[in-house]
């Protein structure tokens, strides 16, 4: 009986053969179909990895003649911008014929201009109109505030200029931004105010000097700053690499610092005149990080050495901030 | 042989089923067909993506909207702007003017404030702590340090001045002292003294002051004399309506006025001087006799204040030299030369004070006794 049982739950080769290919065949075709649905990026098919946009460059040749740097020293905003802008070489170096030019202020409070917290519409108003003059076709003003952008742009006084000059103010609106990529020390991909780039054909940067509390300098780098979406206070713990990381975003056409009343404590909001000091200045030119290291040691009159972002977009390449090393004109008003 | 083939086999019972019945290879058969439908259908749903299944429903976010709209997130839509006076204005539980801002989350009450020629400009909003930001942007982590709790604020239009505005805002802290604190931090060293505010001060532009636990801040557009009596009018009213209350600020109140250099006054919350008797402290510079006189005090128990006189002194023994100078006025006296400089240090029932980092003994003591008398108030 045992012998019988033994026989007959053994197996031969042929049957042996036989399930060893069929088991190898499931494993195999197992594998092969997992591998087939497997998508490493992502679980869900269709959520695959979106491709930010790549900022272009704005900035204008570079003059082996004409200066980089221009500082002016004057009591009215226009004529100080103006004697800046000459002393680069006039603003139609700049801006040509049929141009559409961005400008973006720093609208980032709801505070009355003489607080200093905000772009000058006086600044605006000068700007906006040498850009005119230089032949732009259009003017758009554009900025995405922390705080409600009406209230910003009209208790700055910016939405009267840009309503004065005809020019396009663009508020943020929901379906104003795109996603950005960028290879940054903190900003790789971060939603991106992009609507007002989508016309423009030049980008001027229009900034007021002024003390901050995180960043110590809130200057022409920072002011990029507005153009981020989201929830970009969490960037603040690392202020200075994101500040940095702008120089890298934005290649601006140009950008100007007003100088003529600096906020010199309790920024960025201040609230008190006696924050304010008259520095009657305007500093124009093509490389920010140069414009603001002229910013902060001469208009906020501090040391160097202490604002960090400087340092590493200077070491990154993305700036010079040995202002004295490039090719700078002042001129007095 | 049957014993050799049982130890083959140890005690596994050896069972082989020779006839399999027809139902059971049907049922078997089924269930692999059915793996292999759901195995087919899960490949052919993952070929067609259907968002309606997998796609984020935003719907059902909108309960979170609600923290994250006051900035807009990325963007609140933002109408027309209409200039703030005459009928632009929206007032409480109506539309959102054009003015305002999304909703932050933080609820309160809204800023009503009942005065001739104002109209409000937008609703009130609040902000928590949390997103303080969405206002103040980087100006929060300093409020924050003085655990606010809320700020409450709303723009107020000025009828008789076209364009001109008022603000005010209101942060409320969690005790009057770190209120006290912030607003000494953003104190203006040319600012006037305010009648309505012990605390406070008016600039070219604006009023500032403490409260209770609230830091006031009344920001005028512009200097206009329109704009300015109205602000007056806001800060004076917010004054009488917000609770008073100085709890853990009595040292504030017994600091001298005579003298005393605007800006300077401090809060120290713990270990002034290096002493851990000496707690919640407050400390001003005082212009005397030609010189500038650091003096701090403190206001506790009597046994409390004794306790820490009496080891200030040691402390000062030790690391220098330590003497009792006379009485005055009920005040027992100290004075030391520690590390170069001199301090004269009175205790008088719970309050305990002095004059630290002198470099003229004299003129130091001289304070202190003027002081216990009553001739610097």
């Amino acid at each position: 009986m045992s012998e019988s049982i033994s026989r007959e739950s053994s197996v031969n080769r042929r049957e042996f053969l036989l399930r060893l290919g069929v088991t190898g065949a499931l494993i195999a075709g197992s594998g092969l179909a997992a591998r087939k649905l497997w998508q490493p990026k992502h679980f869900v098919p269709g959520f695959e990895k979106e491709v930010g946009l790549q900022l272009k460059s704005y900035a204008p040749e570079v003059s082996k003649v004409l200066p980089s740097l221009a500082i002016a020293h004057g009591t009215e905003h226009e004529k100080t911008i103006r004697a800046a802008m000459g002393a680069l070489g006039g603003m139609d170096r700049f801006i040509k014929h049929g141009d559409v030019v961005m400008i973006k202020p720093n609208v980032a409070f709801d505070r009355p201009p003489a607080l200093a917290a905000t772009t000058h519409p006086d600044a605006l108003r000068a700007v906006a109109k040498l850009c005119l003059e230089a032949g732009a076709s259009k003017v758009i003003v554009a900025d995405n505030p922390i705080n409600s952008p009406t209230g910003c742009f009209f208790k700055s006084g910016l939405s009267a200029v840009a309503a004065s000059m005809n020019l396009d103010l663009l508020y943020p609106e929901t379906n104003s931004f795109s996603p950005l990529s960028l290879d940054g020390e903190i900003l790789k991909e971060w939603t991106f105010f992009n609507t007002p780039f989508k016309k423009a054909t030049k980008v001027i940067g229009l900034a007021p000097c002024k003390d901050h509390n995180l960043c110590h300098a809130s200057m022409t780098t920072k002011n990029w700053y507005g153009l981020l979406g989201g929830r970009r206070n969490q960037f603040h713990q690392h202020i200075h690499s994101i500040v940095s990381d702008f120089a890298l975003m934005m290649k601006p056409t140009l950008v100007i610092l007003d100088g003529m009343n600096v906020l010199m404590s309790n920024g960025p909001t201040g609230g008190r005149l006696s924050d304010v000091k008259p520095m009657n200045t305007i500093v124009a030119g093509t490389d920010m990080i140069a414009v603001d290291a002229y910013g902060y040691s001469h208009l906020l009159e501090r040391d160097i050495a202490e604002l960090t972002y400087i340092h590493k977009a200077h070491d990154r390449g993305l700036g010079n901030k040995n202002w004295k090393d490039t090719n700078f004109k002042e001129v007095q008003v | 042989m049957a014993n050799e083939k049982k130890s083959s086999a140890g005690n596994r019972r050896q069972f082989v089923r020779t006839n399999v019945p027809l139902a059971e290879l049907i049922a078997g058969g089924v269930i692999i067909v059915l793996l292999a439908g759901i195995a087919i259908a899960i490949a052919i749903k993952g070929r067609h993506f259907n968002p309606d299944i997998f796609a984020v429903r935003t719907d059902s976010l909108k309960s979170t909207i609600a923290a994250v709209t006051g900035k807009g997130g990325t963007a609140q839509s933002a109408p027309e702007v209409k200039p703030p006076a005459g009928n632009s204005v929206a007032e409480e539980g109506s539309a959102e003017s054009t003015m305002a801002p999304a909703k932050p989350a933080a609820k309160g009450e809204p800023l009503e404030i009942s005065l001739a020629g104002i109209k409000p400009m937008s609703p009130t909003e609040f902000y928590t702590s949390d997103n303080l930001f969405e206002k103040i942007d980087g100006r929060a982590p300093a409020y924050q340090g003085f655990n606010v709790q809320q700020l409450r604020c709303r723009s107020f239009s000025v009828l008789a001045a076209p364009d001109s505005f008022v603000d005010v805002y209101e942060y409320r802290f969690d005790n009057p002292v770190d209120a006290f604190g912030m607003f000494a931090l953003e104190r203006d060293p040319k600012g006037r003294s305010l009648e309505f505010a012990a605390d406070g001060y008016s600039g070219e532009m604006g009023y500032f002051y403490r409260q209770g636990a609230v830091y006031v801040q009344i920001i005028a557009s512009d200097t206009k004399a329109e704009t300015l009596a109205l602000a007056k009018a806001i800060a004076e009213n917010r004054a009488k309506e917000l609770p008073a209350d100085d709890h853990g600020l009595a040292g504030r109140r017994k600091l001298p006025a005579d003298g005393m250099i605007a800006d300077s006054v401090a809060f120290v919350l713990e270990n002034a001087q290096g002493q851990a008797d000496l707690k919640e402290v407050f400390q001003a510079k005082y212009k005397f006799d030609g010189a500038e006189l650091p003096f701090f005090i403190m206001v506790t128990t009597p046994d409390d204040a004794a306790k820490a006189w009496k080891s200030f002194q040691d402390f000062c023994g030790k690391f220098g030299t330590a003497e009792n100078l006379p009485d005055v006025n009920g005040g027992k006296i100290f004075h030391a030369q520690v590390f170069g400089k001199w301090k004269v240090v009175y205790q008088r029932a719970g309050e305990l004070g002095g004059v630290f980092d002198a470099d003229d003994a004299a003129k130091a003591q001289a304070f202190i006794e003027k002081y216990l008398r009553g001739e610097i108030k």
